[in-house]
């Protein structure tokens, strides 16, 4: 079998999931869950957020054993040195990738972004930390720019470049053809998000064609339609790619962790 | 043109479904894309053919059927008057076949009318070379009807529409394990439009009737038809979706007959907290305490605030400030 990662998100993106909230408490909880199945990977969260977010971050770094923890980041340098204070051991770059994000959220220029983006990660090797850079809606920005932002991160030292499929748009032929066309000379993560109901599909041709890690969060939650959901993506691999994860396992860990994910029924309906 | 076959109705208890759901049930079928509706001969009586039905139910047997729908030419010359569609059946001769990828080629026969069942592996396999061979068997009519236990239907459904397939099967809400109806007609508008002509805005009544008529609750995140998949609480998002809508969103939510909500809980910022409440007035630090308030209280209670709760909330701290600054 193909050996592949997950990235888990559940703490990061999952809980930006309209009515899903946890606290330091829960978080840590999850996380140790997380650790222990043998997640590589746990964005845990955005400290710039506030306090109690960093609070967060400081138990899971000390009760997770293995994984590494993650400090997600808008592209933003306050923002960073939050994530940097409070131990993250991978610092994330999220980089707004489509001209429709630079130029309707962000109000810039594509050479703006460039720009900030040299900054943020000099900012990260100062600190002696990993960095790792995401493309924002990558799925919806210009080919040309994707690979300017690919080469642009390489030469800044990420380890590894981000694919989001932001709005869940993509197909998994599309999503076979763009990651493969992806220079091999950095290690690539797909983000998948489930509009269409395409997140585990996607994901799988993204991992067939190149990827290394997987995003994904617990019973699928996120934004929308939610995030590639790990379960689902495990029972439709089983036997093809090896995540180093039991299926059994965490389905009952899982099942452990519902009432915290789910605090109100209504939700998980 | 594609063909889309709904199956929802075959596997369904509807022996609590009244005639009008039932025809109404169809009729959003019809409208949001769908071509053909599959359906038991149990059904035929409640579908409106009075006269005929004992010898429409003998000519049918125990064979499913399809329901179709024909447009009469307009005998108006004036054209003000458009006739209303007409439905008519069909049996289904289609010869269902659930065999391993290995065994496909060679199970195929030519000029076969074919149905193809489980293939929930595919996206694991070379499936565009699967589907080229399945369109080269020569059968006369193909319907790939993807099963959805490993999650991936919709996408392989999408897939074989891509590659040349001209006739998918599906079910509403996964209904069955099936293709996810409305994730195929979604897809398909976004991927393939000129294939598709549906009216997707039926969707959100289409999903209540289906509520109602299975007793199964759709879940509040599922694709395209969750009701909660247009509410937008975290600051980044509401944000961007303040700014211009389409930053976050992968359609507009009337496509589908939903509607976007700015939500507020715990990763709300200020700016969703100033659009909600509408009161430029507000001083920043009473902002920040009613943020404060707002995400201590939607952690504690696993959800968002209503309206009516967040004006509660607003007023009790603008009215205490001592306890809540």
């Amino acid at each position: 079998m193909i050996k592949k990662y997950i990235v888990d998100t559940t703490l990061r993106d999952g809980e930006q999931s309209p009515g899903i909230a946890f606290t330091v408490r829960e978080k840590v909880t999850i996380a140790k869950s997380l650790d222990a199945l043998g997640v590589t990977r746990i964005e845990a969260g955005t400290p710039a957020i506030g306090k109690e977010e960093c609070r967060a971050f400081e138990k899971i770094k000390l009760a997770c054993q293995n994984a590494q923890i993650i400090g997600w980041n808008r592209m933003n340098r306050s923002d960073i040195s939050q994530s940097i204070a409070c131990g993250a051991d991978i610092i994330h770059v999220c980089v707004p990738a489509s001209d429709l994000l630079i130029r309707e959220k962000l109000r810039q220029s594509r050479s703006q972004v460039l720009e900030t983006l040299s900054t943020c990660a000099a900012a990260i090797h100062t600190a002696n930390r990993e960095l790792t850079i995401g493309l924002e809606d990558a799925s919806r920005a210009d080919w040309d720019f994707v690979i300017q932002l690919i080469e642009t991160a390489r030469d800044l030292g990420a380890t590894t470049l981000r694919f989001s499929d932001t709005v869940g748009i993509m197909s998994p032929s599309l999503c076979k053809a763009t990651i493969s066309q992806i220079p091999a000379n950095i290690d690539i993560e797909v983000h998948m998000h489930n509009d269409l109901g395409m997140a585990v599909a996607n994901s799988i041709q993204g991992l067939r064609s190149g990827a290394k890690y997987a995003d994904s969060t617990l019973f699928g939650i996120g934004e929308r339609a939610g995030n590639c959901n790990l379960e689902h993506l495990l029972i439709a691999t089983q036997g093809q790619l090896d995540f180093g994860i039991s299926l059994d396992e965490l389905q009952w860990r899982q099942a452990d962790l519902k009432s915290i994910i789910y605090k109100n029924e209504l939700l998980y309906a | 043109m594609v063909t889309i076959i709904d199956r929802t109705l075959t596997s369904f208890d509807t022996a609590g479904m009244s005639a009008r759901d039932l025809n109404h049930f169809c009729d959003l079928l019809f409208s949001c894309g769908v071509t053909k509706i599959e359906l038991t001969p149990d059904l035929l009586a409640r579908l409106g053919f009075p006269s005929s039905a004992a010898s429409l139910r003998k000519w049918l047997g125990d064979r499913s059927f399809f329901l179709t729908r024909i447009f009469p030419i307009s005998l108006d010359s004036s054209g003000m008057t458009k006739p209303q569609p007409l439905w008519k059946l069909e049996p289904n001769d289609l010869v269902e076949k659930n065999i391993p990828v290995s065994k496909l080629k060679s199970a195929l026969s030519p000029h076969q009318k074919i149905r193809i069942t489980g293939l929930e592996d595919l996206m694991n396999r070379d499936y565009p070379t699967i589907f080229k061979a399945l369109l080269g068997s020569g059968a006369q009519t193909l319907d790939l009807c993807p099963s959805n236990h490993h999650h991936c239907a919709a996408a392989i459904a999408l897939e074989w529409l891509l590659a040349g397939g001209t006739s998918i099967s599906c079910a509403f809400a996964n209904h069955h394990n099936l293709a996810p109806l409305e994730e195929v007609l979604m897809s398909l508008k976004l991927h393939q439009p000129d294939a598709f002509s549906g009216d997707l805005s039926v969707l959100s009544e289409l999903c209540g009737l289906y509520e109602k008529c299975s007793g199964q609750p759709v879940a509040k995140m599922k694709a395209i038809i969750g009701a909660d998949i247009f509410k937008v609480e975290s600051g980044i998002h509401v944000d961007g979706v303040l700014k211009n809508p389409h930053t976050y969103e992968p359609f507009n939510p009337q496509t589908v007959g939903n509607q976007r909500e700015i939500v507020l809980g715990k990763h709300s910022g200020r700016k969703s907290l100033l659009y909600k409440l509408n009161d430029p007035g507000l001083s920043e630090p009473t902002v920040h305490s009613i943020l404060k308030q707002i995400k201590s209280r939607c952690t504690q209670l696993g959800r968002n605030l209503s309206d009516l709760e967040l004006q509660t909330l607003a007023s009790e701290v603008q009215n205490d400030k001592k306890i809540y600054c």
